[in-house]
């Protein structure tokens, strides 16, 4: 009997120890300020629980680099507004969404996050985010012309806005001064063709495979998507059929390829290995977008060596760089549209949008926030950056870009490794190009 | 025949399914409803986020037959099972019998292995990566040093699968290892005893006393390897990537059926190449069933 008292005891205890476990996880997360604001609500006599604590904002986001700033910026914002305590949810790209159209699923899609025009008629079409215009309307700090009218317009569907552009981006030359240095050549600029940078890519070529000339990675956005517009071809026609077959994505592929094949660029497939191929001085020169600034900033080897100007064009003098941005979005069923709404307020105006610029997070979408983006960086002439918006090319998409992006790349492996040729490879992702926008 | 059920009988009763309600419970909620649902979903053609199914009958399987990659799947994730069983199952066994005489320092071998089972599969997985790395990793390194050619470990298609097995077999054999060592201490010291009375040597021991005694064991621990083997999932999702040239030729089926689902957002016809994986398993499983009569001992 004694025993048996003994166990009931236990138990009890385990339980109480558990329950009050979960009763006091959400003190311990508030901040010594609220909790002042808190305790004093309570001894001004109960009753009051409208104004009970600061609402929470979970902001989500995929890029770890830009999550550094926005870590910063979310203290101010807090500082500025006792309220609202904003909550960073990071993910990797693939996982984000993944993640994403889980919560979507669910119904728990956090507060605020961010939209990509891969995935953004998926969301729009099902509703997945809040229509902002009526917020939009009524605030005195969001005004729809002070942005690019292609990202506003990317971000529209069925006459509603469903996200703000939070930034653009486009698409660099980096390269290794130090490397074109030791091989005596001049750095490049805004006068090189495709033929220029053969002829570098040749010579900054160790015949030992310790340095390749260039990085021709199999990468869309950072990589023969510039090539292929540059060369008048096209990714996806007006008319959501595969471009993949066009003569002249095909002849802006063989050029691309063609770095592989005679040994200029390592083969390189995976996406987190493209980096590091310029970080460790593997490749001299290679294309990568200006969201890479803050990371290559931090690395020392880069910074010290490394510099970046604009693409080259193609040898009939056509040029173009990929061009995107993303907006912000609010969860339809958030608890607290208001708080969100502030948030998002907050890093779409101009005062957010130049502190993101600033922090060189990324190219604000803000008309006339890009010098406070130049200036963020004094190591790498990113001004480049800017000026190719005169010709930049909206990154291709259609309803279903994700899954065609990764099926393209299956049939297009082929070509890099030589199983294939160029041609054939570019007609098979034509082929499951149009089966997949077939189904749209 | 009457029945009359007594109060104790009832008690009985009561108290058998109360105690087995907990992980019946669970099983039901967290396996036995989903797999039905999954089941279920491989008929439609599923809409965005869960809305919107349209009903399609055979139409994923058919789909799923003309599919090459699932074909490539289903090699891949068997020849998968193939090399990480026997050989994970026989070095377990080699170290389990070493591990189980009266060595120094026993307890420190027997942890050293088990810290890969320990170890979180995606974090393994990344350190590997970096030491398959082609350019820079340590056994190209290494490799380079003796005057040997680099081995595009990730890349190579014919190598992956190589790579990928190597790592999951390295991380289970200190599980495998520990059910063995278990197994062998419960053999009776008195046969051994016994057979050396009769004159028998340590390799008809081996065969004659300890092979028979742990086939128990040995047959719980092939069986469950070879139904994880099947299932395999993070070290693929986590070192090949779909754009990959060797891609094709390791992609598993778990991993095909997550791409489908979740990438391409094909949920019903990712259901249909989950169905074939738990196909192949039940017969496997039949089949390793039905052929232990004839070599696991039961006798005790």
């Amino acid at each position: 009997m004694k025993k048996q008292l003994f166990s009931v005891i236990l138990v009890i205890a385990l339980l109480l120890a558990t329950l009050t476990g979960c009763g006091s996880a959400p003190a311990t997360t508030d901040t010594p300020t609220t909790q002042q604001t808190s305790s004093s609500n309570n001894t001004s006599g109960g009753g009051n629980t409208t104004t009970a604590g600061p609402v929470t904002i979970t902001y989500g986001l995929w890029d770890s680099n830009q999550a550094v700033g926005f870590e910063k910026m979310a203290q101010e914002f807090t500082a500025a507004n006792p309220d609202i305590k904003i909550e960073i949810q990071l993910n990797g790209w693939s996982d984000y969404w993944t993640a994403l159209d889980a919560a979507a699923t669910a119904g728990t899609l956090p507060d605020t996050f961010w939209m990509h025009s891969n995935n953004f008629y998926r969301y729009a079409s099902n509703e997945m985010m809040m229509p902002l215009d009526s917020y939009i309307a009524s605030s005195d700090k969001i005004d729809l012309k002070n942005y690019p009218e292609g990202l506003v317009s990317m971000y529209n569907f069925n006459g509603k806005q469903w996200c703000i552009p939070k930034d653009f981006d486009t698409i660099g030359l980096w390269y290794n001064k130090t490397m074109f240095d030791e091989a005596g050549l001049a750095y490049p600029d805004e006068t090189w063709t495709w033929d220029d940078l053969y002829e570098a890519a040749k010579k900054l070529t160790k015949p030992d495979g310790s340095q390749y000339g260039f990085l021709a990675a199999m990468h869309n956005q950072e990589g023969f998507y510039n090539f292929i517009y540059q060369n008048g071809g096209t990714v996806i026609t007006p008319d959501k059929k595969s471009g993949y077959d066009d003569p002249k994505t095909i002849e802006a592929m063989e050029y691309w390829v063609k770095f592989v094949k005679e040994g200029l660029s390592p083969q390189i497939f995976g996406d987190p290995e493209r980096a590091p191929a310029m970080e460790n001085g593997l490749c001299a020169m290679g294309f990568f977008g200006s969201w890479n600034l803050s990371g290559f900033a931090a690395n020392e080897y880069m910074s010290k060596n490394f510099d970046v100007t604009v693409l080259p064009a193609s040898p009939s003098g056509g040029r173009a760089s990929i061009y995107n941005g993303l907006g912000y979005a609010i969860a339809p069923n958030t608890k607290n549209a208001d708080a969100a709404w502030r948030w998002v307020e907050y890093l779409a105006s101009k005062e957010g949008q130049l502190r993101q610029a600033e922090l060189g997070v990324a190219i604000s979408a803000y008309i006339g926030t890009a010098d406070a983006w130049v200036n963020s960086n004094k190591t790498f002439h990113i001004g480049c950056f800017i000026d190719m918006l005169d010709y930049a090319v909206i990154r291709p998409y259609s309803n279903t870009t994700s899954t065609w992006e990764d099926k393209t790349y299956e049939a297009l492996r082929g070509a890099f490794t030589g199983e294939k040729t160029v041609e054939q490879a570019c007609r098979d992702a034509a082929r499951v190009m149009n089966e997949i926008l077939a189904q749209e | 025949m009457k029945h009359r059920l007594s109060k104790a009988r009832i008690n009985e009763w009561f108290w058998g399914w109360f105690l087995i309600a907990p992980t019946t419970i669970g099983l039901i909620i967290l396996n036995i409803i989903p797999a039905i649902q999954t089941f279920y979903l491989s008929f439609f053609k599923s809409g965005d986020f869960g809305r919107g199914n349209i009903f399609v009958g055979l139409e994923n399987y058919k789909k799923l037959i003309n599919d090459p990659q699932v074909w490539g799947a289903v090699r891949n994730t068997l020849l998968y099972t193939l090399l990480v069983v026997p050989i994970g199952v026989f070095i377990s066994a080699i170290i389990a019998v070493l591990l189980n005489r009266n060595l120094k320092g026993q307890g420190i071998y027997r942890s050293i292995y088990y810290i890969p089972v320990i170890a979180t599969p995606a974090a393994v997985t990344m350190v590997w990566r970096w030491l398959y790395d082609y350019h820079y990793g340590l056994i190209n390194y290494v490799l380079k040093q003796l005057g040997l050619n680099p081995v595009n470990w990730i890349d190579d298609p014919n190598i992956a699968l190589v790579s990928i097995a190597i790592i999951s077999i390295w991380s289970s054999i200190g599980y495998n290892m520990v059910l063995i060592l278990a197994g062998l201490q419960e053999i009776p010291k008195v046969y051994y005893e016994a057979s050396n009375i009769d004159g028998a040597n340590a390799v008809t021991q081996f065969f004659k006393i300890t092979l028979p005694m742990v086939s128990p064991t040995l047959f719980f621990v092939i069986t469950t390897s070879v139904i994880q083997c099947m299932q395999v999932f993070d070290v693929v999702y986590m070192m090949i990537d779909v754009a990959r040239p060797s891609y094709d030729r390791t992609v598993s089926l778990v991993y095909l059926f997550y791409n489908n689902s979740f990438k391409y957002l094909n949920k019903g016809y990712g259901s249909a190449i989950v169905m074939v994986l738990l196909l192949l398993i039940s017969i496997i499983t039949v089949i390793q069933v039905k052929l232990q009569k004839k070599w696991v001992n039961y006798i005790s």
